[in-house]
């Protein structure tokens, strides 16, 4: 359709590339339907607020204040998988000295991995603020379609800052401290928007209310910071500013790049770390079964964002160890943090030996060595059981102090919530490890959606377990 | 005294035929060079052989083991390095070797004084504590073929082992494969550098189209070819043209 070796060729080859290593079709191909029947429920949902929205129209000021927060949210979140996208792009697929290799002009190579990137960072806040946004033009608020320029924009505007930050961070500490920086962001990101969703629960709501009066535009106000926000809710000119400001930052930022990028100076083998690296020399084990189970705890130690997932997975943790520690109160203690818990251990269960069976690059070495297939998965679940024991000990203990009635109910659950998602991720792992140029993906939606499912049941088994009369109010009042 | 290798009637199709009724023997000491063009079979041969494929005919054993009804038995013996290192990444050489030690397990001390001697021959005694993420492809192909040496194999099954490496380092190589087999070790290798199958093998089989065409030493080769006084590259054309 287009000239060979043209920008929209390239683009297209850049985007086929994206699509074929986006979750999607990373997985098996029957998981669609369930993906896309998720996807009618957010559309449904989105239908229900967009009804509530209607039914309570926010004045002005607070609209324009959400907008902006929210932009603000989906900005960080979307600058640190930028991030992590650009050093994967630059430093990691290994393609790049291929295509530059070749007749292709090196700042047509740059400009399509950035306008790549920042495509593949707006997809999922398209499809999300898209499910709204066409709820409410359902409704007949057309204002709200301004969301897709403005989320483009600010993809656009993030993808440029992502590569000119990895490109300085890269050069000073290399591909490896830049990745865990991206992360952290993300990481920090989460967590207030965690702290920002439970506030109300311990701060006063004359304090939280003076906090967000301070925080509101007033009436009429015209400073630059709103104007984002005012995009967001369909005014033109502030749109259009956004829309040439992001393309003004992308254009810098590629000019910038463009002759570094051209002279190979951006590119892993540019990097050379300063001193020595620290001392690793291994502790040499006479039993397969030892060099397995240590091999399975480096490749989850050492995998990428293994800490920032954790913790997303663990945030949980939090209100529970407050419940337990008495400073707020959820309902009954114990009906709140028992099945909490177990529905952690089977995430955290799922992620660990998710890790070891997509994180292995060499799986032949092990089938060509006098071990049986059995010793290998036993070593696996052994060390993802260890993982998650090592992070379950602590609210272990606070239930077993503190609501020790629970305890061996809850033990139950988590023992076959461990079992149960074990076996599903050690069978189909959730894709986690984006597949190298050239090899083939591991991991598949269906393990997550399959891993999400079973906790979820163990979780409810558990609750019923722990509340008294916990199918009560299906019945009659009596 | 008992065959390196007996492969007898081996075959294997994956929906069309791949290896079609292949007959080996290797001695112990014997440095057994099979060569063949390109998709050939000679790797989903090595691979049948180290048990990582089973044949869909046909027996193999080695050193009397029988690869296919004792599986972990006939890998004890063996070391299989592929065409592409297998290598993780985020580990030092070190670390890949203490694994690698363990798995075929080793005996702690005997194992860290022979990686420690492997990685100090092959060069990479400066790179041990650095992972192997950025390493140049003939230090991974180094550190893979200390893997393959550390627990001291009876058989070596190495596919393509000279890629990547530099003069100086396929010299080094050579010499320890050569020792090996000195030491009563068997070598199967894959090449296309007919260099090194003529000057280090003592056997040659030429595969092609899933059949061995010819095996034993040059002369034997140039007799079956019906060329006197040829290189191996000659042989190797006139045998496998089509």
């Amino acid at each position: 359709m287009f000239g060979q070796g043209s920008f929209p060729w390239l683009f297209g080859h850049e985007i086929r590339l994206l699509w074929r290593g986006s979750l999607l079709v990373r997985s098996r191909r029957y998981v669609l339907v369930p993906v896309l029947a998720v996807g009618l429920v957010f559309q449904g949902i989105a239908l229900l607020i967009a009804g509530a929205i209607a039914r309570h129209p926010l004045p002005a000021p607070e609209l324009i204040l959400v907008a902006n927060l929210n932009l603000f949210f989906f900005g960080v979140l979307m600058l640190s998988r930028a991030m992590t996208a650009a050093i994967e792009v630059l430093y990691s697929r290994g393609d790049v000295d291929f295509l530059l290799a070749s007749p292709i002009p090196p700042g047509q190579v740059l400009a399509v991995r950035m306008i790549g990137v920042g495509l593949s960072v707006a997809a999922p806040w398209l499809l999300l603020g898209g499910a709204l946004a066409n709820a409410m033009a359902a409704r007949g608020q057309f204002w709200a379609l301004a969301i897709y320029p403005m989320l483009l924009a600010l993809a656009l505007f993030t993808a440029a800052l992502a590569f000119a930050l990895v490109v300085v961070l890269v050069g000073a500490v290399g591909p490896a401290v830049a990745r865990r920086i991206a992360h952290l962001m993300a990481l920090l990101m989460g967590v207030l928007i965690f702290a920002l969703g439970q506030a109300p629960r311990f701060v006063a709501p004359q304090v939280m209310g003076r906090f967000w009066q301070a925080m509101m535009p007033a009436v009429g106000a015209r400073g630059l910071q709103w104007i984002p926000g005012e995009a967001v809710l369909g005014r033109l000119e502030p749109l259009a500013t956004c829309l040439a400001f992001a393309c003004v930052v992308f254009g810098v930022v590629w000019i910038t790049l463009d002759k570094k990028f051209a002279a190979g100076s951006i590119s892993a083998a540019a990097h050379r770390p300063s001193g020595p690296p620290p001392r690793r020399d291994g502790q040499f084990r006479a039993s397969a079964a030892a060099a397995l189970f240590i091999q399975n705890l480096r490749v989850l130690a050492r995998f990428p964002g293994v800490v920032t997932q954790t913790v997303y997975r663990s945030l949980t943790l939090v209100p529970v160890l407050m419940i337990l520690g008495g400073r707020i109160n959820i309902g009954a203690g114990p009906q709140v943090v028992a099945p909490l818990l177990v529905f952690l251990t089977g995430q955290l269960a799922l992620f660990f030996i998710s890790v070891m069976v997509g994180g292995d690059q060499a799986p032949e070495l092990t089938a060509s060595a006098p071990v049986a297939v059995t010793t290998l998965d036993r070593t696996r679940l052994g060390a993802a059981v260890y993982a998650t024991l090592l992070i379950m000990a602590l609210p272990l203990l606070g239930v077993a102090f503190r609501q020790n009635e629970v305890l061996p109910v809850m033990l139950a659950g988590m023992a076959g919530v461990l079992l149960s998602n074990l076996i599903i991720g050690l069978r189909l792992p959730i894709p986690l490890i984006r597949a190298q140029f050239g090899k083939a993906q591991t991991g598949t939606v269906l393990g997550l959606v399959l891993g999400v499912a079973v906790s979820s049941v163990w979780a409810l088994l558990v609750w019923l377990a722990v509340t008294p009369d916990a199918l009560g109010w299906l019945l009659p009042h009596r | 005294m008992t065959p390196a290798l007996v492969a007898r009637g081996v075959s294997k199709s994956f929906g069309r035929p791949v290896i079609g009724g292949v007959d080996l023997t290797i001695a112990p000491g014997e440095f057994f060079a099979l060569l063949g063009p390109n998709g050939a079979g000679k790797t989903t041969t090595l691979r049948m052989i180290a048990g990582l494929l089973r044949p869909d005919t046909g027996s193999i054993s080695v050193f009397g083991v029988d690869v296919l009804r004792d599986t972990l038995n006939a890998k004890r013996l063996m070391a299989w390095l592929p065409d592409e290192p297998l290598l993780y990444d985020r580990l030092t050489p070190m670390e890949y070797l203490e694994f690698v030690a363990g798995l075929w397990r080793v005996e702690p001390a005997l194992a860290r004084s022979r990686a420690e001697d492997l990685l100090a021959r092959l060069g990479l005694w400066p790179h041990r504590h650095e992972r192997c993420e950025g390493f140049s492809r003939g230090m991974k192909q180094k550190t893979v073929l200390a893997g393959a040496l550390i627990h001291e194999p009876k058989f070596l099954l190495l596919d393509e082992p000279f890629t990547g490496l530099d003069a100086a380092s396929a010299r080094l190589v050579k010499e320890m494969l050569q020792a090996r087999a000195a030491d009563g070790a068997a070598v199967l290798l894959t090449t296309h550098i007919l260099d090194v199958a003529e000057r280090l093998a003592t056997r040659i089989g030429i595969l092609s189209g899933g059949t061995i065409l010819a095996e034993g030493d040059l002369t034997a080769l140039r007799a079956r070819a019906g060329v006197n006084d040829a290189t191996l590259e000659d042989v190797f054309l006139h045998l496998t043209r089509v």
